[in-house]
């Protein structure tokens, strides 16, 4: 069984790696590649008609593009593309550490001065190149953006017990040990994959800790069993000791804590902005709101940084269609575009063309949010090596619920990332 | 002369080749691989015994192991013992025992994804069954998170195996005492043999050699197990009921050590391998019964 399982995901994987590679074989380059994670049937048609929008003002140029699994392509696929002969010459990538990444591989252009002359600078807020920018350069077009964790709550509750959303790490306590006193669970977290806990509480230490230590330690040049750590991880361990967290946390998958959380079984439930657009699907008469991670007392790390990602097209640097890919994008990032995109369900960001008024407003709030962050913290598992990451997520909810002390916990992690060091 | 064994090899290549190409180049490529420190993509560096050094430290692997120990010992009792027991009373030729034979086989008959989540489902503490007859009957202080707690997800998850394959078992042993012929019973039976005798004293020994076969199956088949893990728990909370696959696959899937995750293959290989070899030394020679 396993085995099959294996072979299985194997030949995905070797079967998008040769489609990766095959492709047109003209010589002269006149096909503008793209590639990206699956972005779902009707974005599929929305980029395909801009595509032929592009092609009909371009007669020599055709378009092309490499749609992959998100997984695939976030580990696999993408690295196969830009390493092939057939490298795409626009392709979807996550702001932060990863497009560093890129731009150290010599797989990112700069663009900032395209994006002045040829006005598609413009046509986004400044805030929305969080993260892109590296050295006073910017190497990337925004599309989209997720606050990958805010803490949600439910309005009900929070108004037949007379309560304010928190904004302090006292006040949050305090806001807990209220609805736990309505015997109703605080906080209810699905943690069975590790990830939607650990994305919080990576926030709540970068909080603690600083942006800086938080950084060192997943690059491992500091280790995590330091004194701030295990402070951060103190406060962690008060959310467990004083009965806030469900207990079922680590039995239960994210998708389960949501619906606990809809049916009105807990009164937060910290998770990142997808959840309003399931929460549309699946509770559309459900009262929600949400705040920020509560700034912690004597936090080293800015109070009012917010965890999320945002995305965006790169132009590849070794493309020799570099003019043609940012026409591309400043037609899909006009006002018409946008619209067409909001129409099928995107969340774009650019500064005409959408219409707030139909949005969702917590989508839209938290947009906002984002672009107006003075900090914005990656989710562990978008920016670093994703073992430690796993060994982080591993550590984090071993506190969460209990099982180990903040300094066991994070002895045991640098033992078990031990290994990696070079 | 030389002709006739050049067709011999062009007979046997269609053979050779599907095997080469589905069996003997991925052990050789797994083994290989077990030396490079590599993603799947990205340049490989060959590291030497590094991945192994670092097998030997990886508490979690090792405790994988433990874990599938666990596993097998419950399941030769919650599996072979308990399918014997059954197929001890459905052969007592009761009324209603076709009845009871089909009910046990059902569950073997399920996909084992199907019983993961419908198992999930009743171990669910919020509103799964098992918490709300236990709750029902008063006993609201044994209710559990089954899953999401150390110390019982890995029993909870034995014994779903056994719901399932206790049915398996029965019918091969159920089938292994259809075959012992009707005479040894009857004069067990003349000679006031009760029911609970001619189970331990005949209808046992004479599929003995069924039952060694069933837990060596049980063994072997343990370190298989994957699905009911996978769906069930992923190896949480903690580690708590991570199994030799199901670490291998987080290993090369989640963090993308395709070379750490070979020498994990290889070693389990190995391990499996001197598991049979003991096994078919310490099988006894003489199965012979006679009477």
């Amino acid at each position: 069984m396993k085995t099959k399982w294996i072979m299985g995901s194997m030949a995905v994987v070797l079967a998008t790696g040769l489609a990766g590679c095959s492709g047109s074989s003209k010589s002269e380059q006149t096909t503008l590649r793209i590639a990206m994670g699956s972005p779902g049937e009707g974005l599929i048609k929305v980029w395909e008609d801009i595509a032929k929008q592009f092609e009909s003002q371009h007669k020599d140029i055709k378009v092309e593009f490499t749609y992959q699994k998100d997984d695939t392509y976030k580990y696999i696929g993408l690295p196969n593309l830009l390493s092939g002969k057939n490298a795409p010459d626009l392709y979807f990538e996550w702001a932060g550490v990863r497009l560093n990444n890129r731009i150290q591989d010599g797989y990112a252009a700069d663009i900032s001065e395209k994006l002045k002359t040829s006005g598609l600078g413009d046509q986004f807020e400044e805030g929305s190149f969080n993260g892109m920018k590296f050295d006073g350069k910017t190497y990337m077009i925004p599309t989209a953006g997720d606050v990958t964790n805010v803490i949600y709550y439910n309005k009900q509750i929070f108004n037949t017990l007379g309560l304010e959303p928190p904004t302090t790490w006292e006040q949050f306590l305090d806001v807990s040990e209220k609805v736990k006193a309505a015997n109703i669970t605080p906080i209810v977290v699905g943690n069975k994959e590790m990830w939607p806990a650990g994305n919080w509480i990576g926030h709540l230490i970068t909080r603690v800790v600083g942006e800086q230590a938080f950084d060192d330690a997943m690059q491992m040049k500091q280790p995590f069993n330091s004194p701030d750590f295990v402070n951060a991880y103190n406060y962690v361990k008060t959310l467990w000791d004083s009965g806030y967290i469900n207990d079922s946390i680590n039995a239960i998958a994210d998708n389960e804590a949501d619906m606990l959380f809809f049916n009105g079984k807990a009164a937060m439930h910290p998770i990142g902005s997808w959840l309003v657009p399931t929460a549309e699907e699946e509770a559309p008469e459900f009262e929600m709101g949400y705040f920020n991670t509560p700034a912690m007392p004597d936090g080293k790390g800015n109070q009012d940084s917010v965890i999320g990602v945002l995305t965006g097209m790169v132009v590849n640097k070794n493309s020799k269609l570099i003019d043609e890919a940012i026409d591309f994008m400043k037609l899909y990032s006009s006002a018409e575009s946008s619209k067409k995109l909001s129409e099928a369900g995107a969340v774009p960001i650019t500064k005409d063309g959408i219409d707030k008024a139909a949005m969702n407003p917590l989508s839209s709030s938290m947009n906002d949010l984002l672009q107006g962050a003075s900090g914005v913290v990656s989710p562990p598992d978008m920016g670093y090596n994703i073992e430690i990451a796993n060994a982080l997520y591993l550590a984090t909810s071993q506190v969460l619920s209990g099982a180990r002390t903040p300094g066991a916990a994070l002895a045991e992690l640098d033992n078990s990332i031990a290994p990696l060091k070079k | 002369m030389s002709h006739k064994s050049k067709s011999a090899y062009l007979f046997v290549a269609p053979a050779v080749l599907l095997f080469a190409f589905t069996i003997l180049i991925p052990i050789v490529m797994t083994f290989a691989f077990s030396f490079y420190d590599w993603n799947g993509f990205g340049a490989m560096t060959f590291i030497g015994f590094d991945n192994y050094a670092r097998a030997f430290h990886d508490h979690v692997y090792w405790n994988s192991y433990w874990h599938i120990l666990i596993y097998i010992i419950a399941t030769v009792f919650l599996e072979v013992l308990v399918g014997l027991c059954l197929a001890g009373l459905i052969t007592m030729g009761r009324k209603g025992s076709s009845l009871f034979r089909i009910a046990f086989f059902t569950p073997v008959m399920l996909p084992m994804i199907v019983v993961s989540y419908l198992w999930k489902f009743v171990y669910n503490s919020d509103f799964g069954m098992l918490n709300s007859v236990l709750t029902g009957i008063g006993l609201e202080s044994w209710t559990r998170v089954w899953l999401g707690n150390p110390d019982t997800a890995l029993i909870a998850i034995c014994l779903v195996s056994g719901w399932v394959y206790a049915g398996f078992y029965m019918t091969i042993f159920y089938s292994g005492i259809q075959r012992i012929p009707k005479d040894v019973y009857e004069s067990a039976y003349l000679d006031g043999a009760s029911e609970w005798t001619i189970f331990t004293k005949i209808k046992f020994p004479m599929i003995r050699s069924l039952v060694d076969t069933g837990i060596m199956l049980c063994v072997l088949t343990g370190f298989q197990a994957f699905d009911l893990f996978y769906v069930m728990t992923n190896g949480g909370p903690y580690n708590s009921t991570e199994i030799v696959t199901t670490y291998l696959v987080k290993v090369v899937f989640n963090n993308m050590s395709i070379g750490y995750g070979s020498a994990l293959a290889v070693i389990m290989t190995l391990v499996i391998a001197i598991i049979g070899l003991l096994a078919g030394k310490l099988q006894r020679k003489d199965n012979t019964l006679e009477y």
